[in-house]
């Protein structure tokens, strides 16, 4: 009894071990869900500027709302009040309903309307400019109108408000029913703007139950409905549709997997103890990026925890090669040289990740090779002192001698491998579709409606593409609105032309300094003014000295200093700008978001009229273009990779022949696998390749241990109990998650399985002897 | 004259007075409008022809002092004023425009069940001076008109004065009151005066 408790001590010394360091990790551990921390760094300023506005531009932080289920009335309520709401919100950078915004109104911001509205630049403030919009507000006064204007006349009887407020609404504003947006079919329209970025899942979700949470707390509620859409909200959805179905998919196959051990082991202590090595690999794997990098990419974990299952095979060789009445540590003695050369030469494959340049990659390698160091010595030092000594012999079985009888016996043609490997380069040359799959989105896609939808309120609101962006290079702020001024004539006729249906160009909220100076200096003086002004309102009802505002007005901005960026951004209107200005070394890009991109061929040949200051950014092909440059890293690691194995292996065996035995049915089923899904006209994303890696992995395992002459029948009889349950072991743990309806998991899924199958068989007609 | 069933204490059915309202389409009356605003020092006086083409189709023409032309037909309205483009916007942007053109779309067809639905009805006076107050229902035009007051004689309407949120006021005078003769700043006591026949010029 005294060893049964040892044991129990040692295995809680064991757990205590881990979950001080882990929790701690678990906590110093920044994981982000940006995209862009998982892909390469950006190597010219453009690709900095994508990876800014990937996710980070303003039109992919923004959310589309629209509620319904309620009569107009309550619907426009609704939507004041939801505006009210994200506007106190800090996760909220604006909120936008089409409400004419009195805040907009500012009183200290007034005479700036002169310099900001294009008025100047067409007319003057003379006496015949003066009387004809006086005798107009005449009319108005007696128009259904007099009530929205009466507050305004007096300051700014030339209504420049009114134009400036219609100026900067969106290019293709949706109907205005009861001073706010409402759509074709009588919901109420919104735009909301995160402050997190639209690939940032989790920060994504957080916005939007606080969007919810508002929505619902609103006293005009009752059975109105809110709808959501945009990128932010496709990719929360979709994260949490992803982790829904992993983890169903886990809770099963992890039942599976126990009831699997139990019959294979008929041990629950065996069970429990064996997830002790993986457990520890997780942790310090997690300990050692919290160590090295101090965060880690969401994918990054996935990715490495998906890698990390080629370690539960290392307790499973131990249980499966436990002879009856030997010490556990005799039995891993046995094992562990073959253990070994397993472990470390699948450690030192990994080094070339480090060596990508990618952080996500070079994360990748740091946790993979720590968690498996970390199983496998476990395996070998810690699980052999916890195990019970009663064990369940697994040679002798009936049928497992039959089965090692039977391979023993099966037939291993030389030609075969060679005839496989021409087969499959016939299949990959005329294999139909794309090699490669660039598009990440492609493997979390938007379900089809709801894209429709999006699609749909978009258009309504003319709410900006996500795809394109026009830049606009300019040495300064001011070079850059220059030329948004000077192209607005061209974009307006390529609008016309139904290149697209909106630009929104900088200039639109805040010209030149010239072109504000060039309107200042057209503003006359007061005395001048004010003799225009009673000559044009001679005859005219107005009371006498009503205009007295509006002569303040246009006095206070003869002396203005023009407006800069930095300035307008204070504005209470300023934001829109601020986020369309960015600062790069020496120069100053201005980012114009389009709408409706119909031809965007046309828009790219206008650009490049430009010499260079214009330029279209399809975020699309740029972010395409990343994900190949990133496979590029991973395939030139993978071939680092595969020559440090033979390195290594050979080196292990001391013989190239037999390095050989054990790489050559590994790098064939790799490439049957690649094959099998081309031919079936699947394109490979990042994922299959991680899940190909995964699947050599467990094949390494397959072709060492088989390859290894065993010392007796009883010893080849456990290699091959160890295998076969590794082998059922990964089939329903894949094998479930091919599956799936998600693309992403069915990718890895189907990956590892058909690996998974292949490297089995081909490790016994390659690297196992036949007893002849 | 048409009042049938008046209550013996003298009082008028509002319902039964909206009835007799009804006019037959097209009707046309010219106008004379007088508005006061805090923004003027004498009222502005319009002078023009009015016409009723069916529910929800009206249309106002100003001919003095200026030129315009206001239509209100299949949910849109439309401005043309002097030689400039016409400008047009549909209903359903100004829900307030809509619900007071819907209630006096409802007067002059007589359709007493719908101006109900928008307006608190009052009706005071005899069957040959009588007035109607209506009372907005719907906030929204509540918080732009405080009252629609409409002056009448059996079955004729004289005077419409409406009470603006701001407290300016407007008289639309039709019928016999179209022409009367207005000094450039009568005082919206004598125009108040002239609808209730108080006082006439």
């Amino acid at each position: 009894m005294r060893a049964e408790l040892r044991k129990a001590i040692l295995v809680a010394a064991w757990l205590l071990a881990l979950a001080a360091p882990g929790l701690l990790a678990w906590q110093n551990l920044r994981i982000s869900g940006d995209l862009r921390s998982f892909m390469p760094p950006a190597q010219t300023p453009d690709q900095q500027l994508l990876m800014e506005q990937i996710g980070d531009g303003p039109g992919s932080r923004l959310l589309l709302l629209a509620i319904s289920g309620a009569d107009e009335a309550t619907l426009a309520e609704l939507s004041r009040g939801l505006v009210a709401a994200l506007k106190a919100d800090v996760q909220f950078e604006q909120a936008f309903n089409g409400a004419f915004d009195p805040a907009t109104l500012d009183s200290d911001w007034l005479p700036y309307r002169w310099l900001l509205s294009p008025t100047l630049d067409s007319h003057t403030l003379d006496a015949a400019f003066l009387a004809d919009q006086l005798q107009q507000r005449v009319a108005d006064l007696a128009s259904p109108a007099a009530g929205l204007l009466k507050p305004l006349l007096a300051r700014d009887p030339t209504l420049e408000v009114l134009a400036l407020a219609q100026r900067w609404s969106p290019p293709k504003a949706p109907q205005v029913r009861d001073g706010v947006w409402f759509s074709s079919d009588g919901r109420a329209l919104l735009l909301a703007q995160t402050r997190a970025a639209g690939f940032d899942p989790a920060k994504q979700q957080e916005a939007i139950a606080a969007l919810q949470a508002a929505f619902a707390a609103l006293p005009e509620r009752g059975v109105a409905e809110l709808e959501i859409s945009g990128p932010g909200w496709f990719s929360a959805r979709i994260q949490a549709q992803t982790q829904r179905e992993a983890d169903r998919i886990g809770l099963a196959s992890s039942v599976g997997f126990m009831l699997l051990l139990l019959l294979a082991y008929r041990s629950v202590p065996a069970l429990l103890l064996g997830a002790l090595p993986v457990l520890s690999g997780a942790v310090l794997g997690l300990v050692a990026l919290a160590l090295v990098f101090g965060q880690a990419h969401g994918i990054t974990l996935a990715f490495g925890f998906t890698l990390l299952g080629v370690a539960q095979e290392y307790p499973l060789r131990v249980l499966s090669h436990r002879r009856a009445g030997e010490d556990p540590l005799t039995s891993v003695r046995a094992l562990w040289p073959l253990l070994a050369t397993a472990i470390v030469s699948a450690a030192i494959a990994y080094l070339a990740f480090l060596a990508s340049g990618v952080p996500g990659l070079q994360q990748l390698a740091v946790f993979t090779i720590a968690g498996l160091l970390a199983a496998g010595f476990s395996t070998r030092y810690l699980l052999p002192r916890v195990l019970p000594l009663r064990v369940h012999d697994v040679a002798g079985a009936r049928w497992l001698v039959a089965a090692t009888g039977w391979l023993d016996h099966v037939p291993r043609p030389r030609w075969l491998p060679w005839l496989l490997l021409l087969v499959g380069a016939v299949v990959l040359h005329r294999a139909p579709g794309p090699m490669w799959q660039n598009d990440l989105a492609a493997l979390t896609p938007v379900p089809r409606d709801l894209l429709q939808r999006d699609a749909a309120l978009r258009s309504e609101l003319g709410a900006p593409d996500v795809r394109y962006l026009l830049v606009l290079h300019g040495a300064d702020a001011e070079a850059v609105l220059a030329l948004s001024q000077r192209i607005e004539p061209e974009i307006d006729a390529l609008i016309a032309r139904g290149a697209l249906d909106a630009v929104e160009l900088p200039s639109r909220y805040l010209p030149s300094l010239a072109t504000q100076r060039t309107r200042q200096a057209k503003l006359p003086d007061r005395d001048t003014l004010a003799v225009a002004l009673a000559s044009a309102s001679d005859g005219l009802p107005f009371r006498s000295g009503l205009f007295a505002p509006f002569l303040d007005d246009v006095e206070a901005a003869r002396g203005l200093a023009p407006l800069t960026p930095a300035v307008f951004a204070k504005a209470p209107f300023g934001a829109r700008l601020a986020s369309m200005l960015v600062e790069r070394k020496g120069e100053t890009l201005g980012l114009a978001t389009l709408s409706g991109v119909h031809d965007a061929a046309a828009l790219e040949s206008f650009t490049q009229t430009s010499g260079g200051a214009l330029r279209l950014l399809d975020l699309k092909a740029a972010s395409e273009s990343l994900v190949a440059d990133y496979r590029e890293r991973i395939l030139r690691a993978l071939g680092v990779a595969l020559l440090l194995l033979v390195v290594t292996v050979g080196v292990a065996l001391r013989s190239l022949r037999r390095a050989w035995r054990v790489l050559a049915p590994m790098s064939l089923a790799t490439v049957l696998v690649v094959v099998v899904e081309r031919g079936s006209g699947i394109s490979l994303s990042l994922f299959h390749l991680v899940a190909v890696t995964l699947a050599a992995g467990l094949g390494l395992h397959y072709a060492l241990f088989f390859e290894h002459r065993s010392r007796d029948a009883a010893e080849a009889q456990r290699t091959l109990h160890a295998t076969l349950v590794c082998v059922a072991a990964a089939l329903l743990v894949f094998g479930l998650q091919a599956l799936s309806s998600l693309p992403v998991l069915r990718a890895i899924g189907l990956t590892v399985a058909l690996g998974v199958g292949f490297h089995f068989c081909l490790s016994i007609l390659m690297a196992r002897d036949g007893k002849d | 004259m048409l009042l049938r069933a008046t209550p013996p204490d003298g009082a008028l059915d509002p319902a039964q007075l909206v009835a007799t309202l009804k006019r037959s389409v097209p009707a046309r009356t010219a106008y004379v409008e007088v508005r006061y605003s805090g923004l003027l020092e004498r009222p502005l006086i319009l002078r023009g022809e009015m016409e009723y083409l069916g529910p929800g189709r009206l249309a106002k023409r100003v001919d003095a002092p200026y030129h315009e032309q206001t239509a209100i037909a299949d949910g849109r309205a439309s401005l043309r004023r002097g030689d400039k483009p016409e400008r047009s916007l549909p209903l359903t942007q100004i829900p307030e425009l809509d619900s007071f053109l819907r209630g006096f779309s409802a007067l002059l067809g007589g359709d007493a069940a719908a101006l109900a639905r928008d307006f608190a009805l009052t009706a005071s006076g005899s069957s040959t001076r009588w007035q109607l107050l209506l009372k907005p229902r719907d906030a929204r035009l509540a918080r732009r008109v405080t009252s629609l007051r409409v002056d009448g004689s059996g079955s004729e309407p004289w005077c419409f004065r409406t009470e603006d949120a701001d407290g300016d006021v407007g008289f639309l005078l039709v019928g016999p009151l179209a022409a009367s003769t207005l000094s450039p700043r009568v005082s919206s006591m004598q125009v108040d005066a002239l609808c209730r026949g108080i006082a006439r010029k």
